[in-house]
Order: C-alpha cells, then sequence, then structure tokens
C-alpha cells in the first residue's frame, strides 16, 4: 500500500483542524497553513486533552463536516517510555476515532513514526513490514491499525523519520540536542564514534509534505524520509562546524552494535513528483539562523 | 523406421520457433493453429514476433514446414507438440485454460498411435493430472526460450529435459528420433521433476541477477565497478561464463515472474519455506525504480516541466515484448514530465503517458531534453556517439543503465552518465 491522491491537482481544504499544535511540527505545520491561507484551528492538549476519557465527545463538538484532521498528538518517549504512556497514547487514537464517528471528515493524517520499523532492515520502504521494537514504536503501529478500521475517514498515515529544527522541543539524540550540546558546551556527546547512520528530515521539509498530502486529500501510506542517511559522527562534525565557536566532538566506549537505517524514497517521488529535500548542511545552516534570531529577539 | 512427421499446435512464439528447429533438422513439420487470420499471415510469411534469425530459418526450411489451420493435416503426424504461449496475469499466475481445452483437441483428433508432447509451460502436477491419453502416449519437454535469443537455443539446446510418466521406460522410437537430430543429451525423469526443473532454471537465473544487482548496486556506492568484477566471476569454474550476472532493472518478460509465483503459491501450499522468493521479488523491484531514483534526483527535483528522452521501451532487446517492461513502467511514473520516446520494434502508446511524443530515432528523442534514459539495451543505441547526443540534448544526464553510450566518451562529451552498477556521478 502507498500513497494515492484524491485530487491529481491540488487544492485548498476546506478546513485543517491541527491536534497537537502545540508541538514542534504542529506549530511549523500551523504557520504553514497560515501562510497558505488556509482556515485552520489548533487544537493542543489545553484545549482538549486526548486522552482523557470525554476526549472523543469534546473533540467531535469542535469538529465541522469536511474539516481536514491531522493528528500530531502523541506523549513521546521524553515523556515516558512505559506502558503507562502507551495506554495513554492509545487512548488518544481511539478518542480520535470516536470523534470521528458522526461526521464526515474529508481526510485523517496521521503522524507517525519510522520507529514501527526494527532495525532488522537497513533499506526500508512502505513495502517493509512494520516490527516495532520498543512501545513508542508499538504505540504508533497500534494507533495506525486503530485509525485504519475505526476512525470513519479517509486515512493517510505518514512514517516520519527524525525531524530536527528550531523550536524543536524534544531534546532527542541527534542534530537538535547537537546544535545544544555545542552552543552551551562547545562539547557533543556521541555513544560510541557516532558510526549509526540516520535519515534526518527538517521541520519545514516535513511540513511540506503534510501540506501536499492534505492538498492532494492523498490516502495510503507514505514514509518522510530524504533518502540520505548520514552517520550521527558526521552529523556532530557539521553541527561543530557551524556553531561560530570551538567544539569537541566526543567519543565515548560503544555499549551496544551500531545500527543503520536509510531509506528508499521511491514512493515520496512518485506521490510528489519534483519534491526535494534540504540537504543536512542546508538544513542546519536555517536551524542555527533560527536558533540565533531567537535568542537575539 | 521412416522418419516422422512432427506436427505444432500452437503457432505463437515457442510454437513457431519450435517448429521451425526441428524442420530445420531435416523433419517434415505441419504447423497448426485454429485461428486462420494468424495461419494466413504465416503464410505469407509475415512473422508474428520479433525474434533473430527466425526469418532465415524457416525460408531454408522450404517446404519441410508448412502452415494449416486444418486439423486433418495435425491428425497425419506421428508426434504432436502441444506448444502455444501461456498467458500470465500481472501477479505471474499463469492460465493454463486455453492450454488444456487446446490439448483436449488435439488428442481427439490424433491418429491412434501418435504420442503428445506437451512444451508449453506448465505447473507441477498438471500433465500428469491431464489424463487425456495413455501414459505411453504423453511426454512433457522442458522449453527453454529466451525472448531474443529463442532461434539459437532451440536450435541448439544444451540438453532435453522430457517428462514422462515412468521414466525407466524407454521413449516412444520417434519421438527419441526427433530429439537425437539435435544431438545433446536427453535426460527424461518424472513429469513432476521435469515441470519443476523448468522453474528450477529460471530460479537460478533470478538468483544471479538478483547477486548481480544488489553488488552492482553497491559498486555504485563504494566506488567499485561491477564490469571489472563480474569477469572475474566468470572464470570460476563454480558460477560458469554464461552466469547472468550483468545488473538490470529487474526481472520482465513474465516468464521468471510466472515461476516465482508458482515457487510461492507451491511453498505456501505446501508448508515450505521460500522466503528468498520475496528476497528476489523486493530486489526486482528496488532495481526497477533505479531509473525513477536517479531521474528524480538529478532532473525532476532540479528542472521545473522537464522533458525526458526515453529511447527503448521492449523489457529487451530483440523482442517485440513489453510485458513488464521497466521502460513502460518508468514512462507510467513521470507524469510531472514531457517525454520524447523512440523503440525500434514497438510504437509506444498514447494511454501511457499524456504528454509523449514518439519519435523517429535515437538522436532525435534527444533533441531539447533535459535528461536522456536508455531502458532497453537495443544493439544500434551502441552506436550512439555521446559528442552527438551532447550535441542534441539540453541537459547533461544521461541515465544509461546497460551502458550502452562508451563510458569515456560520454564524460569527454561533457555527460553525467550514470550506469548501473559503475560509480554514481555528482551531479554537475
Amino acid at each position: 500500500m502507498t500513497l494515492s491522491h484524491v485530487h491529481s491537482r491540488p487544492r485548498m481544504p476546506d478546513r485543517v483542524v491541527l491536534l497537537g499544535s502545540s508541538g514542534f511540527l504542529g506549530r511549523g505545520l500551523a504557520r504553514a497553513c497560515a501562510a497558505a491561507g488556509i482556515e485552520t484551528i489548533g487544537l493542543g492538549s489545553h484545549e482538549v486533552d486526548l486522552a482523557e476519557a470525554s476526549a472523543g465527545l469534546r473533540l467531535a463538538e469542535r469538529l465541522r463536516p469536511r474539516d481536514t484532521i491531522v493528528f500530531l498528538s502523541a506523549l513521546t518517549p521524553d515523556k515516558g517510555r512505559d506502558s503507562g504512556t502507551l495506554v495513554r497514547n492509545l487512548a488518544m487514537g481511539r478518542a480520535v476515532c470516536e470523534a470521528t464517528r458522526n461526521i464526515e471528515i474529508a481526510q485523517l493524517v496521521y503522524a507517525s513514526s519510522d520507529a514501527v520499523y526494527s532495525f532488522a532492515t537497513t533499506l526500508i520502504s512502505e513495502a517493509t513490514p512494520a516490527v516495532p521494537i520498543d512501545l513508542y514504536g508499538v504505540m504508533h503501529r497500534a494507533r495506525e491499525l486503530i485509525l485504519a478500521s475505526e476512525a470513519k475517514a479517509p486515512l493517510a498515515v505518514l512514517r516520519l523519520t527524525a525531524i530536527y529544527g528550531a523550536g524543536d522541543t524534544h531534546n532527542s539524540y541527534g542534530p537538535n540536542r547537537f546544535m545544544r550540546q555545542a552552543l552551551k558546551d562547545g562539547r557533543i556527546a556521541l555513544f560510541g564514534n557516532g558510526e549509526e547512520t540516520r535519515d534526518h528530515v527538517h521541520v519545514d521539509d516535513a511540513v511540506d509534505v503534510i501540506l501536499k498530502v492534505i492538498a492532494h486529500g492523498s490516502t495510503g501510506l507514505l514514509n518522510v524520509a530524504s533518502g540520505r542517511s548520514i552517520t550521527f559522527r558526521s552529523v556532530a562534525e557539521r553541527v561543530a562546524a557551524r556553531a561560530g565557536r570551538a567544539v569537541e566532538v566526543a567519543t565515548s566506549p560503544r555499549q551496544n552494535p551500531a545500527t543503520h537505517r536509510h531509506f528508499d524514497t521511491t514512493n515520496l517521488m512518485r506521490a510528489f513528483p519534483g519534491v526535494r529535500f534540504k540537504t543536512l548542511d542546508d538544513g542546519l545552516a536555517a536551524t542555527f539562523a533560527d536558533m540565533r534570531a531567537a535568542a537575539s529577539a | 523406421m521412416n522418419k516422422p512427421v512432427v506436427g505444432f499446435a500452437g503457432m505463437t512464439h515457442l510454437g513457431l520457433v519450435s517448429a521451425s528447429s526441428v524442420a530445420a533438422r531435416g523433419f517434415d513439420v505441419v504447423c497448426f493453429d485454429a485461428d486462420s487470420a494468424l495461419i494466413r499471415r504465416l503464410t505469407q510469411q509475415d512473422w508474428p514476433v520479433l525474434e533473430p534469425g527466425l526469418d532465415e530459418l524457416i525460408r531454408s526450411n522450404a517446404r519441410r514446414q508448412r502452415f494449416t489451420d486444418s486439423w486433418a493435416d495435425l491428425s497425419m503426424c506421428d508426434v504432436v507438440y502441444v506448444a502455444p504461449d501461456v498467458p500470465t496475469d500481472d501477479q505471474g499466475a499463469s492460465d493454463v485454460s486455453g492450454l488444456t481445452a487446446l490439448i483436449r483437441d488435439v488428442a481427439g483428433k490424433m491418429k491412434p498411435d501418435a504420442v503428445m508432447v506437451v512444451l508449453s509451460q506448465v505447473p507441477p502436477g498438471y500433465t500428469r493430472a491431464l489424463g487425456v491419453l495413455s501414459p505411453q502416449r504423453l511426454y512433457y519437454q522442458v522449453e527453454t526460450l529466451v525472448f531474443g535469443l529463442a532461434v539459437e537455443r532451440a536450435t541448439k539446446p544444451e540438453r532435453t529435459i522430457v517428462g514422462c510418466a515412468d521414466p525407466a521406460a524407454p521413449l516412444d522410437q520417434r519421438f527419441r528420433a526427433v530429439l537425437d537430430a539435435f544431438g545433446c543429451p536427453i535426460l527424461p525423469m518424472r513429469y513432476e521433476s521435469a515441470e519443476l526443473a523448468k522453474i528450477s532454471i529460471n530460479c537460478c537465473l533470478v538468483a544471479s541477477v538478483t547477486v548481480g544487482n544488489t553488488l552492482a548496486e553497491l559498486c555504485e556506492r563504494i566506488g567499485g565497478d561491477w564490469s571489472e568484477i563480474a569477469p572475474a566471476l566468470k572464470l570460476d569454474r563454480r558460477i560458469g561464463p554464461y552466469a547472468y550476472l550483468t545488473p538490470g532493472l529487474g526481472i520482465a518478460g513474465g516468464n521468471l515472474e510466472r515461476d516465482l509465483a508458482t515457487v510461492q503459491r507451491l511453498s505456501d501450499a505446501h508448508g515450505t519455506e521460500a522466503g528468498l522468493i520475496l528476497a528476489w521479488l523486493r530486489n526486482s523491484r528496488h532495481r526497477r525504480d533505479w531509473p525513477l531514483r536517479e531521474l528524480h534526483e538529478r532532473v525532476i527535483a532540479r528542472v521545473a516541466d522537464p522533458v525526458i528522452g526515453v529511447l527503448g521501451v521492449t523489457y529487451k532487446e530483440n523482442t517485440h515484448s513489453i510485458k513488464n517492461s521497466p521502460a513502460v513502467a518508468l514512462i507510467r511514473e513521470l507524469p510531472s514530465c514531457r517525454l520524447r520516446v523512440f523503440d525500434p520494434a514497438v510504437r509506444a502508446s498514447a494511454e501511457w503517458h499524456p504528454r509523449m511524443m514518439v519519435t523517429e530515432d535515437a538522436l532525435a528523442t534527444c533533441d531539447d531534453a533535459d535528461a536522456l534514459v536508455i531502458m532497453t539495451p537495443w544493439p544500434q543505441f551502441r552506436a550512439l556517439k555521446p559528442g552527438d547526443v551532447a550535441g542534441r540534448l539540453r541537459g547533461r544526464v544521461v541515465v544509461d543503465p546497460f551502458s550502452m553510450l562508451d563510458r569515456a566518451a560520454a564524460a569527454a562529451a561533457g555527460l553525467e552518465h550514470v550506469v548501473l552498477g559503475a560509480p554514481l556521478p555528482v551531479h554537475a
């Protein structure tokens, strides 16, 4: 299963409802929707806590027929990796399904994660079996299945790889943490020698793909990755070179075997011919510029 | 024993080539098809398939080989091959209903002591289950048709594999005389073994192709060159000089796909492990999309409304077949581009792409194109001079999976020449 488009030519949705609008990706998407002139309402946990028992009804009250829902809300691993977090996350998925039960939704876009894949396969495509290895991956896979079976809406599932950019609220291992470490401590701490390869997508590129999916009313499954994987060591060195100060890239004894992850992005090219992601160098430069601008504001 | 008269029922690719090769060995051959229009066409020497050497072969057979739509002519034969091409669907599943109907019709018309040889490829278990003739009068012979090389393979087989009800029993003398005329080893075996032998051959070919593709892709990334490595492998006795190691765009044409689908189906039904087949298919799809990825990265993501020249639409050279053709798949996957397309044997269909111009020759395909992609290794494309291509192209990118252009000359002409299994050039 890959992505297919309801609208061959892009068109403006009636309205977009952003669930998780206060998060890193949500804020970027809200800005992009506003810039594109798309009527948007953003709902964060302060407006509707999707994990609460009555969340489905409360969300339904805010929906209109023909809304496009973008479901970004999730308790990420930094908020907890335990089964309690898993259950709360699943409750959010169920609430979204309940909210769609009695109203005609134009499209439901779910921001899933590449955490649904194991590291057994290094070249990942949409045909790669989803075999998560931790509860966060299990959560996203379970939500995908819950939405596919219970949500009353055409569904697009986007499995996003690691996103970076200014304003990231997480501190996961990778470009964002490295930039913070470089600016604050002048020292980037690698696991081992940073041999692992990963794909990194700038938040603007992820937002751009989500907007395209909305504009085409797409349904199905798509991995959102650049197709260019790079070692953490190389990421760290690129960050250090742009930090504007002396930065030590520190290694440590390796505790676990290095794992690698590469994406076959052919289906992304098929879905959106001409789509082009920032190079990591360009993305890091843009992020540093945004961070410095924010700091001086 | 008089020289047997040999009949062939089903005058599509397999039947026509096979019948011609038997006639070339001095036998009188009756070429039957119930399709009168097809027989008329054959009588007028208008061959329905493109196959190097076929025209010369049939002409040299002269009166030994005659075409007919009369059942009565077939009933004069001592040995009757049933040899229609068996169609496959998009999943590679065979539809043997037409073959079965033809076998039953032929069995009812053959003379009482004639033997039947099923030459069309059938799934394991098919021949024994037919029940149309006594086992002594029914054989299955493995065909090894290779599109584009069919005449050479049919006239000079390496061996003949024959499926029998009882391999310990001697072959019918008349059938044996036909096989002996080819002067190659004859391997009688149980029906089921012969049916699976054909599939086994194709699985070995796919395994070799997949090895080549897997390692060629690695070459592209690490600076190796598969064209340097493959000859070394072919000198290894355990691999051999004819091993299918040339990297390509995945398996196509329908026959290999059919055999992989058959193995998957049988493995599912009998509970045997066949994860390898899935791996081959995954690799095949991945490599089929190689030109799309290269074009996207180098042109489509960088040039507004690009024009792409496409050379070749058939699934391989020297054939008219477009079954599962990577070229046709690519053309369909370039909706955002304008296309200029040329193939020496097949005219591209307007249904494949809304903004496609069919050109009249290879160089004209390059005119004002932002990139050229050479999807089929037709021999005449090898004659293209990189300087001429560079002079006609607007862009510099030539995606040339089979290295039809001389690599050094392409580089000298300033082309960004992208070849399977060779280090990928950096985009200018």
